[in-house]
């Protein structure tokens, strides 16, 4: 590697590592909105996968098992909202907020009952960056794309397959249709709330795995609230994505190179206003948003009830 | 089995603290306490918390605490506890000192003590900790031991004491090193330890190889930044916290809130309280450097030395952490 694109591969690698568990949550909540359902409790699914792979790979020694857990976490709290907002037929959006807010307060609860005070907390072991044998010395791309802990690859897969889902088989188109008109969709004997049930709680498995990648491929340790948001900056990107696979995975990558810009521009004592640059990933989210509007088609029936 | 024990506790004291009890109505002086964050952050609120548990252990009070984030939450709880007639309320950061003033023109008698507060208003008192002392000891062995010249700093927010300490450890550091180069990022947050981590390793990448922190639970990113790069260390704050890292943390600039809180329990239980502005630094031991034990063997005799008379300096007035005012 010459030394001069070294700060540009340690920025793009930055940018997809923080783009990684945006984007396994966006995953996720594409599968619920492209069924019709808008899925607010994202942010405490991947919440909840942070805690559940800290204390699973925290209990076995063993970091997949710690995702695995983190994906179960983020399971059952969309299970609770998808009987909440499908079964029970409450609004999409309170029930949504008040799971993300139920999961700060369970997690932090058990946080505190699971270390009593002390200070290591949870430390765990983290997922070592995997470099592939020959993709990894491309120059530039290689370092980037191809040195990154196990998760990002698979996050990869996990899009292809979802795109493969919903344009390819019968089952993405049922789910596509119960999102944009569940009643002609029920007339030709789909079952819209038991489909919407199941993108929404394989959505927030997805989005647990997403937080369980933040704990066992990056900080290492669980600390409360350490999510800071990231589940509605991934329906912001569904929105930003169009409600496509490929086109969240742009903007999950977009989203994690303005956020690697900032702190990049913050360490480098520039004479700006360190807001400024606090406020430049949101900034370009916005200016993104500006520019796809009119071109942007949300499914018809998103947020609404099915009876 | 004792972990589900666990969970049925953790489930029942949950649904308890849901359905709001009544507090018991109690004799004596009852002391409150309200953080601005968790007090599972190995820092700044758990050593609140274990000054708050130090007041109920050894002088005997009934203690309560809350957790209260917004402005708007923090005033309601500031008030919560003067309705109930508590007789000290702790309110732990800069942020509680204009509510805890508004909060005391309506209750006269109770005491509001403000940590990192600036001034005494009616019974408003603050308790000030001059962090700047301990994080210019810190500074002085990053000055002395960075290799690259270059050491970073990630707060969690931009308020006053974490300013102060960020100036502290950059004028230690450049009493040994005049050319040092120095960093610093706000996170704007000071739950994010992923923003954090990705906060230091952008410093790393530009050669910083000394990192210092004030973010909480945030922080503990910082440390895992450090863990993963060779040839960084990195020096904790408000707590000692060489356990997030043994190999890596050289030291830590240590409050010891519980000391500070349970001398002022103690005047207000003995009757002998009068609001004043209650400063701790390095002289009674509230404030200190706590150098990694680990480390003993590789800091230069020359760093120690600097870091003794440096010491005596700060404490007989001689030397100012934040430079000449």
């Amino acid at each position: 590697m010459s030394g001069s694109i070294a700060p540009l591969v340690g920025f793009l690698a930055a940018a997809v590592r923080i783009g990684t568990p945006l984007l396994w949550a966006a995953a996720g909540e594409v599968l619920a909105e492209r069924a019709g359902v808008i899925n607010l409790s994202v942010e405490g699914s991947m919440l909840a996968g942070c805690l559940g792979a800290a204390i699973g790979a925290h209990a076995s020694g063993n970091p997949w098992v710690g995702m695995a857990a983190g994906l179960v976490a983020g399971a059952i709290i969309a299970l609770g909202f998808a009987a909440v907002a499908i079964w029970a037929r409450t609004d999409q959006i309170i029930a949504g907020t008040a799971l993300t807010m139920a999961s700060v307060g369970v997690t932090g609860l058990i946080y505190r009952q699971a270390t009593s005070g002390q200070v290591t907390g949870l430390s765990v072991i983290t997922l070592e960056p995997l470099a592939i044998p020959g993709l990894h010395s491309i120059p530039l791309l290689g370092p980037v794309l191809f040195a990154q802990p196990l998760p990002t690859y698979l996050v990869g897969g996990a899009v292809l397959f979802i795109w493969f889902v919903l344009y390819r088989t019968t089952l993405g188109l049922r789910l596509r249709a119960a999102g944009e008109a569940a009643g002609a969709a029920r007339a030709h004997g789909v079952r819209v709330r038991l489909i919407q049930t199941g993108a929404v709680v394989v959505g927030g498995a997805l989005a647990g795995f997403g937080g369980a990648t933040l704990v066992l491929a990056q900080v290492g340790t669980f600390a409360e609230r350490m999510t800071a948001g990231r589940g509605f900056i991934a329906i912001a990107i569904v929105v930003l994505g169009r409600w496509h696979p490929a086109g969240i995975a742009l903007a999950a990558l977009l989203f994690g190179a303005a956020t690697a810009l900032q702190y990049v521009f913050q360490a480098m004592a520039l004479a700006v206003p360190y807001q400024f640059f606090l406020m430049l990933p949101y900034l370009l989210a916005l200016a993104a948003l500006t520019g796809v509007a009119g071109r942007v088609r949300a499914p018809a029936g998103l947020g609404r009830t099915v009876d | 089995m004792s972990r589900i024990r666990h969970l049925i506790v953790a489930g029942a004291t949950f649904f308890a603290a849901a359905c709001g009890r009544a507090p018991e109505v109690t004799k004596g002086m009852r002391v409150a306490l309200i953080t601005p964050g968790s007090v599972a952050d190995a820092a700044w609120n758990a050593g609140a918390y274990a000054g708050l548990t130090m007041i109920k252990d050894s002088l005997g009070l009934a203690v309560s605490h809350q957790e209260a984030r917004t402005p708007g939450a923090q005033e309601e709880a500031l008030r919560a506890y003067a309705a109930q007639g508590y007789d000290l309320v702790f309110g732990h950061g800069f942020e509680f000192q204009q509510p805890a003033e508004r909060v005391s023109a309506e209750y006269p008698k109770v005491v509001f003590i403000i940590t990192s507060g600036e001034r005494v208003k009616g019974n408003v008192a603050p308790l000030i900790f001059r962090l700047e002392e301990g994080t210019f000891l810190a500074g002085i062995v990053a000055g002395g031991m960075s290799k690259s010249g270059k050491i970073g700093f990630v707060g969690g927010i931009e308020l006053p004491p974490i300013r102060n300490g960020y100036q502290g450890w950059v004028n230690g550091a450049r009493s040994m090193n005049g050319k040092i180069e120095t960093r610093i990022t706000y996170l704007n947050s000071f739950d994010d330890a992923a923003a954090g981590r990705e906060a230091a390793l952008a410093m790393i990448r530009l050669g910083v190889d000394m990192l210092h922190h004030n973010a909480d639970e945030a922080g503990k990113g910082v440390f895992q930044a450090a863990k993963e790069s060779p040839g960084v260390f990195v020096f904790g704050a408000n707590a000692d916290q060489s356990a997030l890292a043994p190999d890596r943390v050289l030291g830590s600039a240590v409050i010891d809130l519980p000391r500070a809180f349970l001398a002022v329990a103690r005047e207000v239980k003995a009757g002998r309280f009068s609001p004043k502005v209650e400063s701790f630094g390095l002289e009674g031991g509230v404030i200190r450097y706590q150098p990694n034990p680990a480390f003993g063997g590789s800091i230069p005799a020359a760093i120690k030395a600097r870091l003794i008379t440096a010491q005596d300096s700060i404490v007989a007035g001689t030397l100012r952490p934040l430079g000449a005012r």
